[in-house]
């Protein structure tokens, strides 16, 4: 109950952004509906007439169906960049079998002695087609048509890694930030519109021979309108930031931004995947990264200095379960050789190893023992088995490598590697559902995504990388029976990252001097426009103060 | 009125048609008859070009059919199939009014026409003209199908075993009001089937098809008295009561 009201609450907040994700959602959806049924029905229309081309086409419309949507998405980004065209071509590429086949489908089955008739009568091709064929395949053709439309809904919310938005915007930011409402917020909305526009789309189906005529006349109307509903997100149009979704809810992320800094920025959501290349390419100006990243170093971009310090500090350390600490005192020992080894600047060095020269985890993981003299062959012990978690990048890849390697060459225990565990959320919980022992976590993920401390709480502790820290650790003992071994050394932040030639040329080096920079106005407007409407601000005050003071 | 010349049709290795050549005068009723397989609707359908020849002749009052665009042929012949070919998304009177539309005649007057077929075939307007085939008996449909061919008056019908998917009962009904229509008197009438008491009722002349030729051609007298070849006789075997209830019914 208390779950229900919290996400009405939260969809009541984020109206806003809600009604915009939807809109753009049912835009992305329609538009590709759109040419994939200008190209589908026209294509299906051909090939049922040259049977000898239809194995070919729907051949090749079914391979690309089977193509996972996240590596279609990315097969197109080197092609098409990022934002709304690849992603409306990804759609528009899943929603074409539907399409053609059951075009191909739907006249292949309209009876052979009225086809006959047809021509008989003295009926061009054309009236054949419009008067005929099509008319008596349109249950089948929209059948198709019901079909690209759920997948596209569905598929649609992979948008949001690349720029494109919609509702996985807030799915995937969900997903990040440990937020069940979020996700939720995306979630329902999605499956409510793909349940609708089937519903919808159903009745047109079921419409009768008699009107089916006027329905194939309106229906094109219709997916245009909707298709318009696409727009583009607007805003300072002097630099474009890409921030991920996770980056776009938190309080250490665009909200901070925002209120702390007053930054105004053009923002379009996307995976951290494709962040990078995005900026090198001159595809976006500004980037939410990490500051350990190796393409930091791969593409000469430079962080600016937090001057305001919104993002809390994230030193990494392994978060691990009480009980096989406990079980087996040896370890602790073991993992805490780790601490203080690796600084921002050797992390770095080692993701870019990872992440730009492509070279395997638990290599560079294994050089870097044997380089610090850490490394221990394998004891090959049977005393028991731990299970290793990461998240799915590489630096936490490389991190697991490393205490796999520790546990086995100091221990007689065993590992067992559970990589790639999606995000916080899902490591964390894996974690506290005894399905992992152990992974390595960071102070301020834990601080905000998965305590979620109050922001008075947060801007308290933030300057100070170790009363963070205690403050984890304490909580994380005390509620969840997991301990913070000590930390490894490198402070993995959230960071703002500009390429270095524009932050030279614009002279920008602190998140305040790009505040300024876009703040700047670019026309210059009569003062009354300008000036904030008085007692504004004390209206604003006044609001966040629950339930009010007018009572 | 129909001259064909020399026209073969091939599928394959098979000859469907093989080098047949006949001619039909304005006004005759021809019926054209053979087993299953003998090449008559081959030879049918080559008439309205829905299927073409691979080499002969057809001429139409001295026309080839080919000079014409062959949509525009077909709009001047009417056509009976077998299994009716109704458009199930039709009414009876779209149906029925389908190729004077594509004639560009005017609504009243199609509206007109269709009443008017709907009356001499025995479908009462009011009942059915907003019908949809699948609301009518498989004896109405064919009345359907024949008033079809019949809406834009084409002075050539060719029929495709028309009665053949009918019950004995129905059939004979339909074909009753059939041969009464006063439209089909100045119509030159091409019409294929297997069934040879409906080959003595309707033909003045017949022509006997096997293997894609024609064994022999004539009224049902000559074809019963003077068989040309043994497959002939063999093929009348047995049908001498039937035909002497026509020739005394003719007589």
């Amino acid at each position: 109950m208390d779950q229900r009201q919290s996400l009405w609450d939260f969809m009541h907040q984020q109206s806003g952004k809600l009604l915009q994700q939807t809109i753009q959602h049912i835009g992305l959806t329609f538009i590709s509906l759109l040419i994939a049924i200008l190209i589908g029905v026209p294509l299906g229309i051909f090939i049922s007439r040259n049977k000898k081309a239809a194995g070919t086409v729907l051949g090749v419309a079914g391979v690309l169906q089977t193509i996972p949507s996240i590596a279609l998405l990315g097969f197109l980004i080197p092609l098409l960049g990022i934002g709304p065209i690849p992603a409306i071509a990804a759609l528009f590429l899943y929603a074409l079998l539907p399409l053609i086949r059951n075009t191909y489908t739907g006249i292949d089955g309209v009876d052979p002695g009225v086809k006959e008739a047809a021509v008989a009568m003295g009926m061009t091709a054309t009236q054949r087609l419009f008067r005929v064929d099509l008319v008596l395949a349109f249950p089948v053709i929209m059948a198709g048509i019901r079909t690209a439309t759920v997948i596209n809904v569905g598929v649609g919310t992979l948008a949001a890694y690349i720029a494109a938005g919609g509702l996985g915007e807030f799915i995937f930011g969900g997903i990040a930030l440990n937020n069940t409402n979020m996700i939720l917020a995306g979630a329902i909305p999605a499956a409510l519109l793909a349940i609708l526009l089937d519903f919808l789309l159903s009745l047109l189906q079921r419409t009768g021979r008699r009107r089916r005529r006027t329905v194939l006349a309106v229906l094109p109307l219709g997916v245009l309108l909707f298709s318009s509903f696409y727009v583009l997100p607007i805003g300072n149009s002097r630099l474009l930031a890409g921030f991920t979704p996770e980056f776009m809810g938190r309080r250490d992320g665009d909200i901070g931004l925002r209120e702390v800094y007053g930054l105004k920025v053009r923002t379009v959501v996307i995976s951290d995947a494709v962040m990078y290349k995005a900026i090198y390419d001159h595809k976006l100006d500004i980037i939410s990264g990490y500051s350990t990243d190796g393409r930091l170093k791969a593409y000469d971009l430079v962080t600016l200095e937090d001057d305001k310090s919104i993002f809390p500090p994230y030193y990494a350390a392994p978060v691990i379960r009480n009980a096989v600490l406990k079980q087996y005192p040896e370890l602790a020992p073991v993992l805490n050789k780790l601490s203080g080894r690796i600084n921002d600047s050797i992390m770095t060095l080692l993701n870019y190893r990872a992440e730009y020269l492509n070279q395997p985890p638990d290599r560079i993981a294994r050089e870097f023992l044997q380089a610090q003299g850490l490394y221990q062959p394998p004891r090959n012990g049977h005393k028991g088995i731990i299970r290793l978690g990461s998240k799915i990048f590489p630096e936490q890849y490389i991190l697991t490598d490393m205490y796999a390697m520790l546990v086995r060459g100091y221990t007689d225990l065993d590992v067992e590697s559970k990589t790639g565990l999606g995000g916080t959320k899902i490591c964390f919980e894996a974690l506290i559902h005894d399905q992992i022992d152990m992974y390595p976590e960071y102070t301020g993920t834990a601080l905000l995504a998965i305590l979620q401390a109050p922001a008075a709480l947060t801007a308290r502790l933030t300057p100070d990388r170790d009363s963070v820290y205690r403050y984890v650790s304490g909580r994380f003992g005390k509620e969840y029976d997991l301990t913070w071994l000590e930390p490894i050394g490198f402070n993995n932040a959230y960071a703002l990252m500009m390429r270095r030639s524009q932050t030279q040329q614009l002279g920008i080096h602190t998140i305040t001097d790009l505040t300024n920079y876009l703040s700047e106005p670019q026309v210059r407007w009569p003062k009354a426009h300008h000036k904030p409407f008085p007692g504004d601000g004390l209206h604003s005050d006044r609001k966040t103060i629950p339930g009010g003071t007018t009572k | 009125m129909i001259a064909v010349k020399n026209i073969t049709r091939t599928y394959g290795a098979h000859k469907a048609v093989d080098n047949v050549s006949f001619a039909v005068e304005e006004g005759e009723n021809v019926v054209f008859l053979g087993t299953s397989g003998s090449g008559k609707t081959t030879l049918l359908k080559m008439i309205n070009r829905l299927i073409e020849p691979d080499s002969g002749e057809i001429r139409i009052e001295g026309r080839l059919v080919t000079e014409q665009r062959p949509e525009q042929l077909r709009r001047g012949i009417g056509y009976v199939f077998q299994n009716n070919g109704l458009f199930p998304h039709y009414t009876i009177e779209e149906n029925i009014g389908i190729v004077p539309r594509l004639l560009g005649w005017e609504r009243d007057r199609i509206a007109q026409r269709v009443t008017t077929l709907m009356e001499k075939l025995r479908l009462s307007p009011a009942q059915y003209r907003a019908a949809y085939p699948n609301e009518l008996s498989g004896g109405q449909q064919q009345r359907v199908g024949i008033a079809r061919a019949l809406a834009a008056d084409p002075p050539i019908l060719l029929m495709d075993e028309p009665f053949g998917a009918l019950d004995p009962i129905t059939r004979a009904r339909v074909k009753k009001d059939f041969k009464e229509l006063d439209e089909l008197r100045s119509k030159t009438i091409i019409l294929v089937t297997h069934d040879v008491p409906e080959a003595f009722e309707l033909a003045d002349r017949i022509f006997l098809m096997d293997g894609g030729r024609i064994i022999q051609e004539g009224s049902a007298d000559d074809l019963f008295d003077r068989p040309a070849t043994q497959y002939v006789k063999d093929f009348f075997e047995g049908q001498r009561y039937i035909f002497d209830h026509f020739k005394n019914n003719k007589s």
